[in-house]
């Protein structure tokens, strides 16, 4: 069953065709890959599926909902959680407090007006926040404030962020990038554990190494364009794939 | 630790300095009844800090102390002396007025918030000497108000003193609950990424909207006691130097600490008062040399300065 169909998408920035006529069926369960040279419109259509920008046609379905001229947080409160290409976290805040305030925005819901209620005693969700950071391995860093990671670590927390509201959709934006070899290795072990626990995954990558990994099915965008989709092996050996990577010549 | 927690005595603490406040401020050269003025100030400066936390800086803030002022005033005047329906109708009518200016200015961020509160705030200002000063006295301001009651009781001196120091004991409280509660980290972490916020499934609008109302309700309690403690309303408390004092006195103590914006009240009434004896109208310019090099020296305010002598004695203790 199909959790997100993208239907026919387009945007332009002025004279720039960043997605044109897009059609996406990412299947409940599985991890989808988003691939593409620079400039394909990988990020873009993220942002379409977050309600970051409007497309100028098409249409979103997450779970038979349609998605389009929804805000940002009301999609995430639907279970769509994103990880961004350059890290999205709160930096002058320690790592506790910036999983907490997640775990508090899936416990409360959008707005809730609970003044009075005292943070130190909510230990069930403190309980839950250091969980989640164990789970991402910065368990031994939680009294630290945020700013001061690597950015392989900040790319952790971020994940660990998205995880708090247990999503059943998780975007991410280039998740190893920055990443040394051997965090870019349990990165991958990480979201192969995290995909194992019944979620569904849409990562764009360059690193071929986790996208072969880690994809049941891959898509290649080029110039606003799917050029191709299908399993990992099917997609490897396309021609088309290596033309639009690697230039006419090579094909 | 059971009853007895850290809370329980910061809160203790705090009571005790501000309810004692007049026995020892006598010695210290202030003129009588400066420090109901700085008690005022420090509600005003106190729930200033609740907006600031979110990294939105008002320069409009004495909008909602001037409406609440002449509010009130006019209750006074045409109603009845006693404070109590003036300041709820005050602390109702600013408040009124805030949602509405809240839901018009923070559409914007940065610089375009500070200037768009600016604009309205010296709005009312301009109204209340122009078209409506039928009603406000104008220029002048709203004089004649009787001396104002509280249950037959007449506010003047030490009554007025322990009516405000009450409203800033319960302020602090409810301030230091907010900031240490799901909804105050939600503050902390707007001004921190409004972004990520939003991408965590937070209405985002909706949690600066609040804090620019409770700031205003402090705002309001401010301005209504301010003419409780002086049966009068000057048109500057509507004024922008009105705001742009309550800004200074924020930075000067130290942005989001609580402590800070209190101190920063108390020390610039304080310094108006003893530096403009000797230095005159030169006591400004003194201030501004001063507030400049907190800015530059010491971004954390006084508390910051406060904190970094503390771990400087601990380490040469330790050494
Ligand atoms: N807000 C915007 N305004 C104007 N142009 C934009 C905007 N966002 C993206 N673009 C352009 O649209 C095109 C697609 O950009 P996008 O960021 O989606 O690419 P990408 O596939 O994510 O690339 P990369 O791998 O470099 O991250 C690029 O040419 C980019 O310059
Ligand atoms: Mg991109």
């Amino acid at each position: 069953m199909a959790i997100l169909v993208v239907n026919n998408i387009s945007k332009h920035f002025g004279g720039l065709q960043a997605l044109f006529k897009v059609n996406i069926s990412v299947e409940a369960g599985t991890t989808h890959s988003l691939i593409g040279p620079n400039g394909a419109g990988k990020s873009t259509l993220l942002n379409v599926l977050t309600g970051q920008i409007e497309p100028n046609e098409g249409s979103v379905v997450f779970k038979d909902r349609p998605l389009l001229n929804i805000t940002p947080h009301k999609i995430n409160q639907l279970g769509i959680a994103r990880v961004f290409q350059t890290p999205a976290i709160f930096p002058e805040m320690v790592l506790l407090e910036n999983v907490m305030a997640a775990v508090f925005a899936s416990r409360d819901g959008a707005y809730k007006f609970n003044l009075l209620e005292s943070r130190r005693h909510a230990q069930s969700v403190a309980n839950f926040a250091i969980e989640i950071l164990e789970q991402v391995g910065l368990q031994h860093k939680i009294r630290s404030e945020a700013r001061f990671l690597s950015r392989g670590d900040k790319r952790r927390l971020e994940l660990a962020i998205c995880l708090a509201h247990k999503p059943s959709l998780l975007l991410l934006d280039e998740p190893t990038a920055g990443m040394a070899r051997h965090e870019t290795e349990s990165t991958i072990e990480l979201l192969r554990s995290i995909s194992k626990k019944n979620m569904t995954i849409v990562i764009v990558e360059h690193d071929m190494n986790v996208v072969f990994a880690l994809s049941d099915t891959i898509t290649v965008l080029s110039q606003g364009q799917v050029i191709a989709e299908g399993i990992p092996d099917h997609v490897r050996g396309n021609p088309a794939v290596i033309e639009a990577y690697l230039g006419k010549e090579h094909a | 630790m059971g009853i007895i927690n850290r809370g329980t005595i910061h809160l203790t603490v705090f009571a005790l300095i501000v309810l004692t406040f007049p026995f020892w401020f006598e010695y210290t050269g202030g003129y009588a009844g400066l420090d109901t003025k700085i008690i005022i100030w420090a509600i005003f400066a106190l729930g200033f800090d609740l907006l600031l936390i979110t990294g939105y800086l008002s320069f409009g803030h004495a909008a909602f102390f001037g409406i609440s002022a002449y509010a009130t005033g006019l209750m006074l005047l045409h109603y009845s002396s006693n404070i109590i329906e003036a300041m709820i109708v005050g602390v109702v009518v600013s408040t009124i007025a805030a949602v509405i200016i809240g839901f018009l200015t923070l559409r914007r961020t940065g610089i375009y918030f500070s200037v768009l509160t600016l604009a309205f705030g010296e709005m009312f200002h301009t109204a209340a000497v122009s078209i409506f000063s039928g009603l406000t006295g104008g220029e002048n301001g709203l004089t004649g108000l009787p001396t104002p009651t509280l249950f037959g009781e007449k506010m003047q001196g030490s009554n007025v003193f322990y009516l405000c120091a009450i409203f800033l004991i319960i302020g602090f409280y409810l301030a230091r609950r907010i900031t240490r509660s799901p909804f105050g980290l939600m503050l902390k972490s707007l001004k921190s990424n409004q972004t990520r916020l939003e991408y965590i499934g937070i209405n985002v609008q909706f949690y600066k909207n609040s804090a620019f109302v409770l700031s205003s309700i402090y705002a309001a309690v401010a301005g209504s006691l301010m003419v409780i403690y002086e049966p009068y309303v000057a048109t500057e408390f509507l004024e922008w130097k009105t705001s742009g004092t309550l800004v200074i006195m924020s930075v000067m103590g130290g942005v989001g600490t609580l402590f800070g914006p209190m101190i920063g009240a108390a020390f610039m009434l304080y310094f108006e008062n003893v530096a403009s004896v000797f230095l005159e109208e030169q006591w400004l310019l003194a201030l501004g040399i001063m507030f400049m090099a907190i800015v530059v020296y010491l971004p954390g305010g006084f508390v910051d300065g406060y904190k970094r002598m503390m771990r400087h004695w601990v380490k040469k203790n330790q050494a």
